[in-house]
């Protein structure tokens, strides 16, 4: 075995073992579920004719797609809007979540943990509801705060969420979590010895928050903020319900509504997945340079670890405050929103005659046919575990082989888990529906190929979570267990997985929730044993109204709560415990 | 040598395996020669012909585009007059119906038996001639007005229609001073209160076929100059303007505000019947490749049934056959269907031009 190809620093004999088979099951893994819907997507772009007409298969190719796609003025402009849209969102979603990461996990604000569960918990609620019930509270014409502040100024119209800030604002508290997660990760990771020598060498807590702590936990920072910038040039619903009204045109609406004449246009779609993809890729070289020296943020070592909290002193009733407004602004305005529509037959402001209205009857609607809601919601919540468990267990391997190793493939690997971002999912589940027709593998119709899929969709983000955490892991404990004779797979496991935790539990949780909320890739692999909790929410956008829909999020919010309590205290068992 | 015999005598069996299973092919009819046998029957021999074969077949992979509960409670129905077919029912957006035909007949499989959608999603499928003709007794039940939605060719059922139309929140504009025609949604009295979804297919089709090609044209720009509000989402546009968000649906579906207003009376919605309603057919497709065409067979023969036609009522969708749940007898329709590419591209190229996809 020649030792140049990558694990330095092991004993040779170590590389024969099951770290082989596992890096070639992670290549496999990332050839089927990532390389083959690339590469559908890039044969659709280059063809004229569409999938299943005759030429689709010829070796003839065109960049007739390319020309349409960025060809006209409309596009350009389009996405002159979507980089002002991303930056704003991006440096404001940062910011929340970096302070709110901080504050709980790093600090001795009171009642940190209970921000920390209420940040979490806007992942939960639907993108639609929370942008209707932002509609509801800031439209001009009904939106709540206007009606209160007039009721108690005089002033009308204050806030309009039809703009490019209200787009931004409630766009970036749907991303704060996303900011949050990440950071909380790495921050629950970071050995605080290097901060308390700072402090004892007389600096102060701002000093050393920006000279030791913002520095240790850059690969996070590098990832939140590419990840951020990625997720609003992809986002559609906040464009979509505001932009219209706001004048505010973004790429995604671009692409929305060039290729949303029947029959689709694929080709149209490839291109502009592969526009997006060459974006990503520069972010992710540009991420790659910022964490080159990858054992400069190795702050795990072999020595003893605790994660300690700051002592804020008499700032933390401050920290406190803020803390608790902010959550109330990112989760519990809007869930308040959603929980009132929920009570109501129409939507309507609240008054005195409205309160005397309200009922339960859009839960009893929603509960008395169970074949109806708790059959997908069983189904979600089974995707639910099986792709997040599966997508962190897969990142975790592939994570290692990237940041531990010198494999020449470690790059290619990084680049193919991370490439799924760029395909839209009416792209990626195309591209699913059309492998598994034209290979007939029994999974059509099955929770299965829902789950697939989700294991490609959401690889991207989870490889991210996990690599903040696994670039903070010192190899000499590794190195020390292989002296020790322990086999790679049981170092893996007994050593890695632990300390990975943070990030595993983070990205766990964000795959379980997005497996509920996630709609385009379930409607287009739905039949009629595999509808999830998703397929309702947009069957009751569809056809009832939005406090029906209301009243389903809040059963959501309900099961997932349950679940990812369930689920973190099952992490817990596994981690590292913190001293607080 | 024992060897060779075996692998010759294994190869011979599979030899005549895929003969007798071409021979078993090319003996089961076509959905279409079936079809076409049926039409020679009476109407009683046709439907014991077209039971037995259902209750053979057992089972229908239908594709509806009622979404939800909608569907299912419709479908639930037909289950329960023929207890011996088990529908497998997807349910999705009429373009998405369409796509997955296509997908899966390109790719060979024939998973999909029948499908319901809109017939302006339709010219697609008809390009690929996926569709199987299909003569039934029971389109002579569709009234004279709704004739215009057959098909000479009979390759659909139509089995209800749907409706595009003005109306407005009575709180916030009083009965007199609504608008009355779709040109008076011109009128600079309704600037910026009039909303539209993005660029629709449908909607212009049915303005093109009202209004004819020149003056749609001059209507989109004026309309254009009225700073519309542009939103995605007919149910949402409809509970917003109910609301109070704004005055007036340039472009919506009508009854989403006449359940609103039967469940609630105090609901602020009127439909402005002085203005033509722009209506079109739904309706049931059959594979060419159905697998189980008995079973679509009788299942497109039941959506024009009484029980069919009155849940489409009870749930304020527009049957072919009775009354109408919302809509007085008189009210101006003007129906219609496809048109060509060509023209679609136009009217697209229009609205892009003047109103755009947002303000």
């Amino acid at each position: 075995m020649d030792l140049r190809s990558g694990f330095s620093g092991l004993p040779a004999r170590i590389r024969l073992d099951s770290s082989r088979f596992a890096l070639g099951f992670v290549l496999l893994i990332l050839l089927y579920q990532v390389a083959i819907p690339l590469l559908m997507v890039i044969w659709t772009s280059l063809k004229v004719a569409r999938p299943g007409e005759p030429g689709f298969f010829d070796f003839s190719f065109s960049v007739a797609n390319y020309v349409r796609a960025f060809g006209s003025g409309d596009f350009w402009h389009a996405s002159w809007n979507t980089l002002c849209f991303a930056l704003a969102s991006t440096a404001l979603a940062f910011g929340l979540g970096t302070f709110l990461a901080w504050v709980v996990h790093r600090t001795n604000t009171p009642l940190a943990p209970l921000i920390g569960v209420i940040t979490l918990g806007r992942i939960i609620i639907p993108g639609i509801l929370i942008t209707v019930s932002w509609i509801l509270l800031a439209s001009p014409s009904i939106g709540v705060l206007n009606h209160l502040l007039e009721a108690i100024t005089g002033a009308k119209r204050t806030f309009n969420v039809y703009s490019f800030w209200g787009m931004v604002w409630v766009h970036s508290l749907e991303i704060t979590p996303l900011a949050y997660l990440l950071l909380s990760a790495a921050l629950q990771s970071m050995d605080p010895r290097l901060e308390e020598a700072s402090l004892v060498a007389g600096a102060g807590q701002w000093s050393t928050f920006r000279r030791v702590s913002l520095p240790l936990i850059l690969p996070a920072v590098g990832a939140a903020v590419m990840l951020l910038m990625i997720y609003t040039i992809e986002t559609f619903e906040v464009p979509l319900l505001l932009g219209g009204r706001a004048g505010v045109r973004v790429y995604t609406t671009e692409i929305y509504f060039n290729t949303a004449r029947t029959p689709t246009d694929w080709g149209l779609s490839g291109a502009y997945s592969i526009a997006i993809l060459m974006l990503c890729a520069g972010f992710l070289a540009a991420y790659f340079r910022l964490v080159r020296h990858g054992e400069r943020y190795q702050t795990i070592t072999g020595k003893d670890f605790r994660p300690r909290r700051i002592d804020l002193g008499a700032w933390r009733y401050l920290t406190c405050a803020l803390g608790l407004l902010l959550v109330f602004l990112i989760t519990g305005l809007p869930f308040l929103v959603m929980v009132y529509a929920s009570l109501l037959r129409r939507y309507q402001p609240p008054s005195l005659e409205i309160l005397h209205s309200m009922s339960l009857e859009n839960y009893y609607e929603i509960i008395r046919d169970p074949a109806y809601s708790s059959g997908p919601l069983w189904n979600s919540t089974l995707v639910g575990l099986g792709s997040a468990t599966a997508v962190m267990l897969l990142v975790s391997a592939m994570s290692y082989f990237v940041h531990k190793t010198r494999l020449r493939a470690r790059k290619l690997i990084d680049f193919l888990g991370f490439a799924p971002i760029a395909m839209p999912s009416v792209v990626l589940g195309a591209a699913f529906l059309w492998f598994y027709l034209l290979f007939p593998l029994p999974v059509l119709g099955t929770l299965t190929i829902i789950a697939l899929a989700y294991v490609t969709r959401y690889m991207s983000v989870a490889l991210r979570f996990v690599s903040t955490s696994m670039l903070q892991i010192h190899t000499e404990l590794e190195e020390a267990a292989a002296v020790a004779g322990g086999g790679w797979w049981k170092n893996f496991r007994a050593i890695y997985l632990p300390l990975l935790r943070p990030g595993l539990m983070a990205g766990w949780f964000w795959v379980m929730v997005h497996a509920y909320r996630e709609l385009t890739i379930a409607l287009m692999l739905a039949r009629s044993s595999n509808r999830t909790a998703a397929v309702v929410i947009y069957d009751l956008w569809e056809n009832g109204s939005f406090p029906q829909l209301s009243a389903f999020g809040v059963l959501i919010f309900a099961l997932l709560i349950v679940l990812v309590l369930v689920g973190q205290s099952v992490g817990k068992r596994f981690g590292v415990r913190e001293q607080v | 040598m024992n060897k060779i015999s075996a692998r010759l005598l294994i190869a011979s069996g599979l030899l005549v395996i895929a003969a007798v299973g071409r021979l078993h092919a090319a003996a089961a009819p076509t959905p279409e020669s079936l079809f076409a046998e049926l039409a020679k029957l009476s109407p009683e021999q046709r439907q014991k012909r077209v039971e037995e074969g259902a209750r053979k077949e057992g089972r229908l992979n239908f594709i509806h585009t009622f979404r939800g509960k909608l569907a299912r409670d419709h479908v639930r129905l037909f289950e329960k007059r023929y207890a011996f077919v088990k529908v497998e029912m997807a349910d999705m957006g009429s373009q998405d119906a369409a796509e997955r035909l296509i997908a899966e007949e390109t790719a060979g499989r024939h998973l999909t038996d029948a499908i319901s959608l809109a017939v302006p999603d339709l010219p697609v499928i008809l390009k690929q001639n996926l569709l199987a003709k299909y003569p039934t007794p029971a389109t002579r039940r569709v009234p004279k007005q709704f004739q215009g939605f057959l098909d000479k060719e009979n390759r659909w059922v139509p089995w209800y229609w749907s409706e595009h139309g003005i109306s407005y929140n009575t709180n916030l504009i009083p009965p007199e001073k609504a608008p009355k025609s779709w040109e008076d949604l011109c009128k600079p009295a309704y600037k910026g209160q009039i909303s539209f979804d993005p660029p629709e297919t449908r909607f212009m089709v049915g303005l093109y076929v009202m209004m004819g090609e020149e003056k749609f044209q001059r209507w989109v720009k004026c309309i254009g100059e009225n700073q519309p509000i542009i939103q995605r989402g007919h149910t949402q546009r409809m509970n917003l303007m109910l609301s109070g968000d704004h005055a007036i649906q340039g472009d919506n579906f009508l009854y989403v505000g006449a359940q609103e207003k039967k469940k609630d009376p105090k609901t602020p919605y009127a439909i402005v019947y002085s203005a033509p309603i722009l209506a079109y057919a739904g309706v049931v497709v059959i594979n060419k490749n159905a697998q189980h065409p008995h079973a679509a067979a009788l299942f497109a023969d039941w959506t024009l049934s009484e029980e069919s036609q009155k849940y489409v009522a009870d749930e304020f969708r527009g049957p072919l056959i009775g009354t109408h749940p919302y809509l007085p007898d008189d009210v101006k329709l003007v129906t219609f269907g496809n048109v060509s590419d060509e023209i679609v591209d136009r009217l697209h190229k229009y609205w892009n031009q003047h109103i755009g996809r947002g303000k």
